[in-house]
């Protein structure tokens, strides 16, 4: 294919990156390195508020930002190298936390906290909306036909119905005296508050997004599963493998693309963990990566936003990313050379 | 939003049968407005809303929102509902426009206790005072021959038999949400012991014996709360009453009003209110007003519009109407039995919210660390220092330090 | 082959208690939705269910109500079954069996909700007055929170925005990413490649970090842009077209790489035979390539269908309230709750929202197996 051909079939979709990925994707680098404050001033002011039966009046300081000709705020712009990473990162209380090899410490800086949220959120869900996604397969492609199809309708709902919605659903059963708290408590005969302590929430939400990823690995997976060589499996029955060497040495090899797909795309998904800390309001117990980087974009009581901590925290964020996919991209780049791709 | 879209049904087809609804004033231009979303909103934008060609959007994030919004050009709103501290970043972005011409041209109904006023011109119309105070179950506090609790201790004793009584699942309710919430918690306790947030120009002074006297009452407070405080808003806390899992709550007026709706309560009449628990110094509490600011970035036609829409939404009649949902400031208001622990929190002395910039970081960082004591993850000094130091970071992000 | 008895009876059980699961939260909050305040957020389970408070309040139903409505649900449940395919495929045009179906199951939802909810009530309740016992109510029901979301609250609006949205995204997605899917499955370049691989990346990006970069831009793009454009510069903020614009270039890498693996999967030789009789290379993907590659547009559409529809960062953040699709309008619903009915009418909304997802998954099950089956994921 010439390479005119080829802009011209891929140009609109890579301008659309470019435009609405990679632009902002360079300001957020240039962003961590700089920071724009603006340039305040204290002032002697008289300001009234209302009592219940008069106003009350006090001359009070007060720091009031200058303005230009325009009445525009006055704003400085800074280069601070990586004073915004050293804010996020906090290597003065890392090296504190070490040196005292203290677990509770480390837990008390915020990045790092939500690094050990994210890595175990991401490593355990792994496995288990593999498992469940698998096992769901294979349950259902030894089910009648008949009922075949209703079994895929219901098994798809958690993965199609909105994000917020399902953590909803899912944070209405449980918060305060929701009917399965209720029933857990009638069960084990103990008062329980789920959203009272970090650990049940980190297993809610484990819970929660393993029920809504694993209908996709399962639909994936059941369409390998409709590609199997049969003539494979009936010559390992005749060879006398049993029921479980058949599933290892076939079907789990034949799957194993899929098995890559899935987990890739629910390492990428996981990794950016974040309806969940809002569906549970988790954020005094357990808290990720990317609600880190939100959090710091949202602006604060005073309406100021943490533009550079913000874009440094969201940087890092994407080296971690990027570490992840290391293996992959490799592995990428191996086939290509070898012009399989 | 969504109420005043059905008000401006109503008024629409009652437009088409010729009776117009109580708005004096013809609105004649689109006019948009952004508040919060509790009852008081909800009855002016409704109101408001009769004047025609008016949208609002109630929205509790309304602060995050507001400032970006009335950046833009033209603003993306006209009226802006606000408070104590979420008026402090629109003034100083100067995103809001002075009030005075238009005071004096349609303010004639505008008594001069709504006039909040900054360097000499008026820049929000207040409509409502707003406080926090205590609620209780008289029924409860009556059968167990306790007194109204004056004091956090004589609070914490009165939940002490309460929950001896084992009447109610817990004793107290309290909006200890993360965030917001219970920065606010902290700052009411720790005005009421008298203490200072700032020393010489602007440097954090929190991390004192009152801080940590603060925190301990608190940790003391949450023992008899609902275990999942940090997720209590005040909804949720509204709730609790209403189902009547709880005797005690140090909640907003503007909530009052909901104990007594035989729609969603089981407590109707059965719950009576009282003064902020005092503090050493002060009531454990802090005076808000709620109102209205008019963008900057708009023509001034349409800030006439928008005036007299707004000057509608909270007029004599609307109050009147709804005199129980508020502590209104307009005339025509009579304080009735919901108002009664707001008035007697102010006669108490309390003192209205520090609003200002640097009070806005402080209450961030107040909001989003103290859990981390109440968990247990951290001492009392740990906190205080961590507040402390981001307290520090975001200020010199921000250039006041 | 047939599975020895245990193991048959152990993998029924699984899959039972895994549909228990996959349906029961979504089911819970249905049954919420219609029960008043007090019941819907009751403690007890039974109470929920059954609903005692609303019954109270005169709002239920009888037992002949029970009867006529699974009667009617399950009449159209077979009419659609068994019946509609056969009106689809008589009545649709030739190469637009998807635009068909997709009326097809739009006109039997609207019929649906207006018999349900309109005809058969009155109807019912004039019946239920000369039956006595039988008429009485038993279960407490009420349809009031949805009637208040969709008529007081004009939540119609929210959800023809959202049609706006996810069909502007689905469509522009797929011409898009099927012209660059198919470019990069016929050149084996080095640039191909690395279109790739930075497009992996981007796929795994934090969305928060790219939204927030273009929030001041949004806002004060009449400004910036004035210079470029004049007087006639918009204000992107709230405008439907720059969020499919977003999200639509958001979704592409995924949508790239899937496309890409479809068109791997079909045989160079047939695009070269094109070529050779003439055709150029977009003739040949125009009128060769494109009437193979339905099942796997179909599917990776379904995919964009999901992420436009059921956006929350990217829709809250960049639109406003007058044109604001469902699920941001929903998460505003919670912002304002601030009354147990204002959280009842959410649930109302969030099952609302959930009923066209269920339409659709019903519709395109088949497809979106037989998609994946065709081999969109090779890896």
């Amino acid at each position: 294919m010439k390479f005119r051909t080829f802009a011209a079939f891929v140009g609109p979709s890579v301008a659309l990156m470019i435009l609405f990925i990679a632009m902002p994707l360079a300001s957020v680098f240039v962003q961590s390195f700089q920071v724009t404050r603006v340039i305040y001033e204290e002032i002697e002011v008289e300001s009234c508020t209302p009592g219940f039966v008069a106003q009350t009046c006090v001359t009070e300081t007060r720091l009031q930002p200058v303005v230009d000709d325009q009445g525009d705020m006055v704003v400085e712009t800074e280069f601070v190298g990586f004073g915004s990473y050293i804010n996020v990162l906090e290597p003065d209380r890392l090296a504190e936390a070490l040196g005292e090899a203290s677990w509770s410490r480390l837990m008390g800086i915020d990045f790092w906290k939500a690094l050990r949220f994210t890595l175990t959120f991401t490593l355990v869900t792994l496995p288990l909306v593999l498992g469940t996604g698998l096992a769901i397969a294979l349950a259902v492609n030894s089910v009648a036909r008949s009922i075949r199809g209703q079994v895929i309708f219901v098994s798809l709902l958690p993965f199609i119905i909105t994000p917020v919605i399902g953590a909803l659903s899912i944070r209405w059963l449980f918060i305060g005296d929701g009917i399965l708290t209720a029933l857990l408590e009638w069960a084990l005969d103990r008062d329980i508050a789920m959203f009272a302590q970090a650990w049940t929430i980190e297993l809610m939400m484990l819970i929660y997004r393993v029920w809504h990823v694993a209908p996709f690995a399962f639909v994936v997976f059941y369409a390998g599963l409709q590609t199997v060589n049969s003539d494979t499996l009936e010559s390992a029955v005749v060879d006398g493998a049993s029921r479980f060497e058949r599933l290892r040495y076939v079907i789990v090899p034949h799957l194993m693309p899929l098995i890559v797909f899935v987990a890739l795309i629910h390492l990428m998904d996981a990794y950016r963990v974040f309806e969940e800390i809002v569906g549970f309001s988790s954020q005094a117990h357990v808290i990720s990566l990317q609600w880190l980087t939100y959090d710091l974009l949202t602006p604060d009581q005073s309406g100021s936003r943490s533009i550079s901590r913000a874009s440094a925290s969201a940087m890092l964020t994407m080296v971690g990313i990027v570490i992840l996919l290391v293996p992959l991209l490799r592995k990428t780049w191996r086939d290509h050379r070898l012009g399989r791709i | 939003m969504a109420l005043s879209k059905f008000a401006v049904a109503t008024a629409a087809a009652l437009m088409a049968t010729g009776a117009w609804a109580e708005c004096a004033f013809e609105n004649p231009v689109p006019v948009k407005a952004l508040t919060a979303g509790f009852a008081a909103w909800k009855v002016v934008t409704a109101s408001m809303a009769e004047c025609g060609n008016f949208e609002a959007e109630l929205d509790q994030d309304f602060r995050l929102k507001q400032p970006a919004a009335f950046e833009a050009n033209p603003s993306l709103y006209h009226i802006g509902g606000v408070s104590n501290s979420p008026f402090v970043p629109l003034y100083d972005q100067g995103t809001i426009r002075p009030l005075d011409d238009l005071v004096e041209k349609f303010g004639q109904d505008i008594s001069p206790i709504q006039l909040i006023k900054l360097d000499g011109n008026v820049w929000a119309i207040a409509m409502m005072v707003n406080a926090q105070h205590l609620m209780y179950r008289s029924d409860i506090l009556d059968e167990l021959g306790i007194d109204v609790p004056a004091t956090y201790e004589e609070v914490l004793d009165a939940a002490a038999k309460i929950k001896a009584a084992g009447v109610v699942e817990y004793p107290m309710g309290g909006t200890y949400k993360s965030g917001w919430n219970l920065g606010m918690e902290f700052i009411n306790l720790y005005l009421g012991m008298g203490g200072e947030f700032f020393g010489e120009s602007f440097a954090p002074a929190v991390n004192n014996d009152t801080g940590i006297a603060t925190l301990e009452t608190m940790k003391r407070i949450t023992e008899y709360l609902d275990p999942e405080y940090l997720v209590s808003d005040s909804t949720y806390v509204q709730q609790q009453f209403q189902q009547g899992k709880i005797a005690l709550a140090n909640l907003w007026q503007s909530r009052a009003a909901a104990m007594d709706n035989p729609q969603e309560s089981q407590v109707v009449g059965k719950v009576g209110m009282a003064s902020a628990p005092m503090g050493s110094v002060r009531p454990s509490s802090t005076l808000w007003w709620d109102g209205i600011v008019i963008a900057k970035n708009i023509t001034d036609e349409e800030a006439e519009a928008a005036f007299q829409v707004a000057l509608e939404g909270m007029d004599s009649e609307t109050i009147t109407a709804n005199n129980d949902t508020a502590v209104w400031l307009v005339d025509g208001f009579v304080p009735g039995a919901a108002a009664q622990g707001a008035i007697a929190t102010a006669e108490n002395g309390a003192a209205p919210f520090p609003a200002s910039k640097a009070m806005g970081l402080m209450h961030t960082a107040l909001g989003n660390i103290v859990s981390d004591y109440l968990t247990g993850a951290t001492s009392a000094e740990e906190a205080l220092a961590k507040v402390e130091a981001a307290y520090t970071t975001s200020a010199k992000d921000a250039g006041l330090l | 082959m047939r599975l020895p008895i245990g193991l048959r009876i152990g993998s029924s059980a699984f899959l039972a208690a895994w549909c228990f699961i996959a349906a029961f939260p979504i089911f819970w909050i249905a049954v919420m939705s219609f029960k008043e305040p007090v019941d819907s957020f009751a403690s007890n389970p039974l109470h929920v269910v059954f609903g005692p408070s609303t019954l109270e309040s005169g709002k239920g139903l009888s037992i002949l109500d029970i009867v006529v409505g699974i009667a009617a649900l399950y009449a159209i449940f077979k009419f659609s079954t068994s019946r509609l395919p056969a009106l689809v495929d008589r009545y649709s045009p030739f190469g637009l069996r998807v635009a068909g179906w997709a009326v097809a199951a739009a006109a039997v939802g609207l019929i649906s909700v207006v018999a349900l909810f309109g005809v058969l009530p009155p109807v019912l309740s004039a019946v239920e007055g000369v039956l006595g016992p039988l008429g009485r109510p038993v279960i407490g029901l009420t349809a009031e929170h949805y009637e208040a979301v969709w008529v007081k609250h004009e939540f119609y609006r929210n959800f023809l925005n959202s049609i706006y949205v996810t069909s502007g995204v689905v469509v522009v997605s797929l011409t898009v990413g099927t012209l660059a899917g198919y470019g990069l499955a016929r050149s084996g370049s080095n640039l191909a490649f690395w279109i790739l691989v930075v497009a992996l990346v981007f796929r795994a990006l934090p969305h928060s970090v790219l939204v927030a970069g273009y929030l001041p831009f949004f806002i004060g793009s009449a400004e910036i842009l004035e210079p470029l454009l004049g007087e006639s510069a918009p204000t992107l903020y709230g405008q439907p077209l720059a969020v499919i614009a977003v999200l639509v270039s958001i979704n592409q890498p995924f949508t790239i790489w899937m496309l890409r693996s479809f068109f791997q999967n079909i045989p160079a030789e047939l695009d070269e035979a094109a070529r050779v009789d003439g055709c150029t290379h977009f003739q040949a993907f125009r009128w060769v390539i494109m009437p193979v590659m339905w099942p796997g547009v179909i599917t990776t559409g379904l995919f964009s269908f999901l992420l436009a529809y059921n956006d929350f960062l990217v829709t809250s953040l960049l639109l406003d309230a007058s044109n604001q699709t469902m699920v941001p309008a929903i998460a505003g619903f919670f912002n304002r709750e601030t009354t147990t009915t204002d959280q009842v009418e959410a649930v109302a909304a969030a099952v609302s929202i959930t009923a066209p997802l269920f339409l659709l998954v019903m519709v395109f099950q088949r497809q979106i197996v037989s998609g994946l089956t065709a081999g969109a994921v090779k890896g």
